[in-house]
């Protein structure tokens, strides 16, 4: 009997795979996929849920036979390696390794996300040069890329950035210091921030636009990442009677004992920056309620907050709440993730073809309208941003934690204008 | 005041970071440097305590720590059995048991800004014009409290005594019947429960990541080499000695400068007193 068993299902399974082999999309089964390589910083939120992100496209890619490379369909396939860049005291050495190692031993025909940390893009750009593969970054957000893109544009052609570099959500976070200014007279500002590149660029930035725009500095305080005790600098900002603290963050660990430092030494200041555990959708959870009135900026719009004014956000939000069962943790560079697996698509389509260099001059002629807007490359290859209109550019958008009117807290966008779905309110505290 | 009072603070969260693994040097000469991923492990602990099981913040804290303790006593007999009085080996091993704890945390999922401990009560108060929260007085306290009751334990208690008999003299605790590698496997469980207790009222001040416990390790390392690995009141102030300077860095220099403080003071001690300030085990080679 046993014997009988395993004959006829020695026969059957060849005949049932042979049988079916007709009925599967031809050109998908024996296609070879294109590879999609991610080196990133995993044991980050960003590069953990940016991974989702870029998966969840792909997969939607896939289910529609995948990309079409000249006259074939081929599937996407997305190979991974830990940089760990994020983490502090990861050497941008190590991180290179990683990044190096992905490239020779996957070789992968594009890359997206790439580097978490400014310090391992800046450092990889000679390597993905080297390598001849086109790259769409997504997470580090240093404008030095741009300055050493612009030393040797042929040989850095190969890289793009598809998110915001730092100075957009300065602009953003700068203009909402004006709208401050404005509704409620305040001008005395603290800013703190990261020692890191792209944190640096974005505190340099806020610093010269409030000097310029009548704002008084109380303090600029740079802090390690691996910092973990703020009480210096908040105690200047309190005696100093500074009116707004402009901080700019993004290791957890450092942001969360801000978050709840700030809170608990009571400085009678309005919070305003990028916090990743206060922007976050969990931030009354894990902070808790005091996050109410402290305003974020979520760059580009699409990360992690969907905006009514702005369906597209709600649309990828919604599909990946639906699959990983919860919103990114992060209010960050999530979309532009997503986004960058469908430019890359559109790019291999209309090149017709995995030449690096075809597929970097079809990259080039990027007009695509995705979860973070709409998204073109300058002369330098990063996305164009703005705040005016999703329909003309990519965009942010700033928020601010406000009760609704069934006491529960939730995030309302308040920044630019014709995203804004509510105003500003001051904590009964400053007025 | 705010120099004083957050000077104050931090100092006790570094006495707290290093009472544990300094205990367990002074008793028994184990260097334990899982002691880092051991912290934030219970901490993680506690938190899937509370979230998943739906237990108590106090009741979770409890468990935690006896988990923690519990898995330094079994450490002791698994890992260090075999190597134990090859201070080489034993550094390795609690190393690597450390490298694992901290990884397999991470390939948990245990990282990012989802995980954080509330704080036991919220609000605070003004201390001269310095706000300061509830939490961070509890911290004060518990840190007080803790080397009183070490005080009391070592001095009053039959195995605080055979913990103090070890410390002075192996070969001559063992001859009036005092069993070293109980007492050894005990002051490791000792260690890890102070280095949980310590988790459980420092980590609600902010996020729980598993990249902390290295931060741990540091500071545990750096006040007790300070202070003299041995020595409790060495290490008490040692912690004084970086807490203090840490927040003198940030008022006079600049807040990027506090990191450097710890590794400075080591590399400081290292040169003019290698065996710490109150430290005994070479003090003889030193001054000849």
């Amino acid at each position: 009997m046993k014997r009988k068993v395993i004959f006829i299902a020695l026969v059957l399974v060849p005949l049932v795979a042979f049988l079916s082999a007709p009925c599967m999309p031809k050109a998908y089964a024996a296609a070879k996929p294109v590879i999609i390589g991610v080196p990133t910083s995993l044991y980050t939120p960003f590069g953990k849920e940016g991974l989702k992100a870029v998966k969840m496209a792909v997969e939607e890619i896939n289910a529609n036979g995948g990309v079409m490379v000249g006259d074939e369909k081929r599937p996407f396939k997305v190979v991974v390696s830990d940089t760990r860049g994020g983490e502090p005291g990861t050497p941008v050495h190590d991180a290179l390794m990683a990044y190096e190692k992905l490239i020779t031993k996957e070789k992968p025909h594009a890359i997206v996300i790439g580097a978490f940390r400014s310090e391992v893009l800046i450092a990889s750009m000679d390597l993905v040069a080297k390598y001849k593969i086109p790259q769409l970054g997504t997470i580090a957000q240093s404008p030095k890329f741009q300055a050493q893109f612009k030393t040797d544009p042929a040989k850095y052609k190969y890289l793009f950035r598809v998110t915001t570099d730092a100075l957009v959500p300065a602009g953003y976070l700068a203009h909402t210091l004006d709208k401050l200014k404005a509704d409620f007279g305040l001008n005395k500002v603290y800013i703190i921030y990261q020692d890191t590149l792209w944190a640096q660029a974005l505190a340099g930035f806020m610093k010269k636009h409030c000097a310029t725009n009548g704002w008084t500095e109380v303090g600029y305080d740079p802090y390690a990442a691996g910092a973990n005790d703020f009480s210096p600098a908040l105690s200047n900002a309190k005696e100093g009677g500074a009116q707004a603290i402009a901080m700019v963050w993004d290791v957890p660990m450092g942001a969360g004992v801000f978050a709840k430092q700030y809170v608990a030494m009571k400085v009678p200041a309005l919070l305003i920056g990028f916090i990743p555990p206060i922007a976050a959708p969990t931030a009354v959870q894990t902070v808790g309620p005091e996050v109410e009135y402290s305003l974020s900026v979520e760059f580009p719009a699409g990360s992690s907050l969907a905006l009514k004014k702005m369906p597209s956000t709600g649309a990828f939000l919604n599909k990946f709440k639906k699959k990983y069962g919860a919103l990114p943790e992060a209010a960050a560079v999530n979309s532009s993730a997503y986004d960058s697996v469908f430019i890359l698509a559109a790019a291999i389509e209309k090149a017709g073809s995995l030449d690096p260099d075809q597929l970097v001059a079809a990259l080039e002629k990027t007009d695509y309208k995705g979860a973070s807007g709409r998204i073109r490359f300058n002369e330098n290859h990063i996305a164009v941003f703005g705040e005016k209109d999703a329909n003309e550019t990519g965009v942010a958008v700033v928020f601010q934690w406000q009760k609704t009117s069934a006491g529960n807290l939730e995030r309302v966008p308040v920044y630019p204008g014709f995203l804004a779905e509510g105003k500003i309110m001051l904590p009964p505290w400053m007025k | 005041m705010s120099l004083f009072i957050y000077g104050l603070i931090n100092s006790v969260i570094l006495a707290l970071y290093a009472v544990g693994f300094s205990l367990t040097y002074g008793i028994s000469g184990l260097a334990n440097f899982a002691h880092g991923a051991l912290y934030i492990l219970s901490g993680f602990t506690a938190w899937t305590f509370i979230h998943t099981a739906g237990l108590p913040m106090g009741l979770a804290a409890v468990l935690s720590i006896a988990v923690t303790a519990l898995l330094g006593f079994v450490f002791y007999w698994v890992l260090l059995l075999r190597v134990r009085g090859v201070a080489l080996a034993e550094l390795i091993v609690t190393f690597a048991a450390g490298v694992a704890i901290l990884e397999l945390l991470m390939w948990k999922g245990f990282y990012g800004i989802r995980y954080s401990l509330q704080p036991f009560i919220r609000g605070g108060i003004e201390i001269g014009n310095v706000g300061v929260d509830y939490q961070r007085l509890i911290v004060l306290s518990t840190g007080i409290i803790l080397v009183i009751l070490l005080y009391l334990f070592v001095h009053h208690s039959k195995v605080g005594l055979a913990f103090r008999a070890m410390a002075q003299n192996e070969r001559t605790a063992l001859s009036v019947g005092i069993e070293s590698d109980w007492i050894g496997s005990l002051s490791l469980a000792f260690g890890s429960a102070l280095a949980a207790t310590a988790a459980i009222v420092v980590l609600p001040l902010g996020m729980m990541e598993s990249t902390v416990g290295w931060e741990v390790l540091i500071y545990a390392l750096a006040v007790a080499i300070v202070g003299g690995l041995e020595s409790t009141l060495g290490m008490i102030i040692g912690s004084f000695i970086i807490g203090f300077g840490q927040v003198a860095a940030a008022k006079y220099i600049g807040p990027k400068w506090m990191i450097i403080v710890p590794l400075a003071a080591i590399v400081l001690v290292l040169v003019v007193k290698p065996s710490g300030l109150f430290g005994k085990f070479k003090e003889l080679e030193e001054r000849v």
